[in-house]
């Protein structure tokens, strides 16, 4: 599919940033105005210097990557945030179905990890484990941008 | 115990130390302590000295030793940029809008560097809400470099930079948005590492921009980062970002050989993008010079320009600082500095599109980069023109209108560590960034570590 055109960056004047400021629900002294004056200036000349003008179907680029059920990255979903984290002893049982998994993975404290678990003349190689060159398809990244629902 | 307490120890060195019963923590706390006091009136490293906090960490962790217990951070003084939550203990964010916020629990990095029994000396200045910026219109003023108090320390963790390099503490805390770790490293002479997003959890840290923020170790040497990692890096489930991966010690591969580790040059980064000053060429040359002694075979390499990775970076930064602050904003605008309201009021203006512009120009930046990988372990570059600028030298729109040779790292989603790589004329510490692939953290702990060894520049302090 062809790039659909590219738009400029539309300028705003003063008078139109002070409505969309206000329709932010700012209010800007005249010293403030100035210097978000000078801000969107920088700001226009970074955005004009995005591509924009990209084929429909790239939007998959930017989309949402649901771990599958059972993964040992898998998240927990929002009920099992700080309320299931145990501070500092294991997990009790109503937490442990949800920090179970997770846990078996977690790092050990320094007091009880045995280490070194490579030997000391072996180079880990943490990164051919997990991004093998020949694919360089960041994975991290994606769930990275999957959680940003913020 | 037996012995004193020995000048500038690093991690390592207090650990074995502390390990063999020849140091003990409190006196090695104590003499921190009375450190800060003498010395932190000129540096403005810490917004906050939990003197009681850690003299009883102290005890407890000499307890700990007097017990059996060993561990690299048993007993280690750190500090921590303060938008660590700290329970009990005041988190402002360098911020008038959190001068009274207490939290009640840990950040789940100070939880692990507290269990592995690490002692807290303190909450560090930053640049309000990691902005990166300085400011002198807030209740406590910024940070200044240890190597010469005129200078910018770098930011925004800019208080672990100066209390690092200071000798106030062994270790630090700092996180990277744009480049928040490395350019006070680079600036203050030390070595700072932003590990792959989600390795170390973010949970109780206080956001800039959730998209690209990375929490990261500030230490000496490299070598001690990677033993700082080694505690902090793991799974957290209440991190959404964060992600399981094998476990492994940094700490323990740094002395393998680099002997054919294909290291990519990026010239054009420094010379081109943004020139560097003569004495950072020469540095690089030097470095480059280094690393092929150690047996790497260094070629140039070619990644965009550092300007795309910019133009997305700040993109990306200043809406989501803007929509996390939105409510607060509107409230309470005259509280924050003018620095932190010249880089994130414009974030109103910035539209849904453009932002998602932004997003999916990141998403081709990493695919990018991460092709590069295929013909190199690790890419060097310098992450400054220069050395540290004068702190007045500094206006509050630099994070627009100078692009920064560190957020290529944040964009692109990949480690970074930024060493000690030389020292002008006048004695000013440059940094050297090296970057590795996805996941490669311990590959670059190891170069960075061997480079040090082998520059043998690590037993330079400042003069105070």
């Amino acid at each position: 599919m062809a790039a659909l055109p590219a738009s400029p960056v539309p300028t705003i004047s003063p008078a139109e940033m002070q409505i969309l400021i206000s329709r932010s629900g700012l209010v800007l002294n005249p010293g403030q105005m100035a210097d978000l004056v000078l801000a969107w200036r920088q700001v226009a000349g970074l955005i004009a210097a995005i591509p924009q003008g990209r084929p429909l179907v790239d939007d998959l680029a930017f989309g949402f990557r649901l771990v599958p059920p059972g993964s040992p990255a898998a998240a927990p979903g929002p009920a099992a945030k700080p309320a299931a984290r145990p501070a500092a002893k294991p997990a009790a049982k109503p937490a442990a179905k949800a920090a179970a998994k997770p846990r078996t993975r977690a790092r050990p404290t320094a007091a009880t990890k045995p280490r070194p678990r490579t030997s000391s003349n072996a180079a880990p190689a943490p990164q051919t484990r997990a991004t093998p060159k020949a694919t360089p398809t960041p994975q991290a990244p994606a769930r990275h941008r999957a959680s940003r629902g913020r | 115990m037996k012995g004193g307490v020995p000048p500038f120890p690093s991690i390592a060195e207090a650990g074995r130390l502390i390990a063999a019963r020849k140091l003990s923590p409190v006196e090695l706390t104590r003499a921190l302590l009375a450190r800060i006091a003498a010395i932190d009136p000129r540096l403005n490293a810490f917004l906050l000295v939990t003197e009681r906090q850690a003299l009883a960490g102290a005890r407890a962790a000499e307890r700990a030793v007097a017990a059996g217990r060993k561990g690299p951070l048993l007993g280690i003084p750190l500090a921590y940029k303060d938008i660590y939550e700290t329970a009990g203990v005041r988190t402002t964010a360098h911020s008038r809008i959190l001068a009274d916020n207490v939290p009640t629990r840990d950040a789940e990095t100070v939880r692990r560097l507290h269990a592995a029994g690490a002692v807290m000396l303190g909450k560090l200045a930053t640049h309000e809400f990691a902005i990166g910026g300085p400011a002198f219109d807030l209740p406590w003023p910024p940070a200044r470099n240890p190597w010469d108090t005129r200078r910018f320390t770098g930011g925004s963790s800019s208080g672990s930079g100066a209390a690092v390099a200071a000798g106030l503490a062994l270790g630090a805390l700092g996180s990277d948005t744009g480049g928040s770790i490395r350019l006070p490293a680079a600036y203050c002479g030390i070595a700072g590492l932003k590990p792959t997003p989600g390795l170390v959890s973010r949970r109780g840290v206080i956001p800039l921009a959730p998209s690209l923020d990375t929490a990261g170790p500030m230490a000496w040497t490299a070598q001690d980062c990677a033993i700082l990692l080694d505690v902090l890096a793991g799974h957290d489930p209440a991190d959404p970002a964060s992600v399981a991966v094998p476990a492994v010690s940094y700490a323990a591969g740094l002395d393998a050989p680099l002997k054919g580790l294909r290291v990519g040059l990026l010239r054009r980064f420094y010379e081109h993008d943004v020139p560097g000053s003569p004495e950072v060429l020469q540095m690089m040359a030097r470095a480059a010079a280094t690393l092929r002694g150690l047996g790497c075979r260094v070629e140039e390499a070619v990644l965009p320009p550092v300007q795309d990775y910019n133009a997305v970076g700040r993109i990306i930064i200043s809406t989501e600082a803007y929509a996390l602050h939105e409510a607060m904003l509107k409230t309470r605008l005259s509280e924050y500095s003018r620095v932190f309201r010249v880089r994130v009021l414009a974030g109103a203006l910035i539209r849904a599109a453009d932002y998602i512009a932004a997003q999916r120009q990141r998403t081709d930046l990493i695919a990018e980069t991460a092709r590069t990988f295929a013909r190199f372990d690790v890419l060097i570059a310098s992450p400054t023109a220069g050395s540290a600028p004068l702190l007045t030298e500094q206006r509050p729109d630099d994070g627009f209108a100078r692009p920064l040779l560190t957020t290529v790292a944040n964009v692109a989603a990949i480690p970074s560590l930024v060493v000690c790589g030389g020292f002008t004329a006048t004695g000013l510490p440059l940094g050297l960034e090296i970057m590795g692939p996805a996941w490669g953290d311990a590959t670059v702990l190891r170069v960075g570590h061997q480079f040090e060894q082998a520059a043998g520049l690590r037993g330079r302090r400042p003069e105070l």
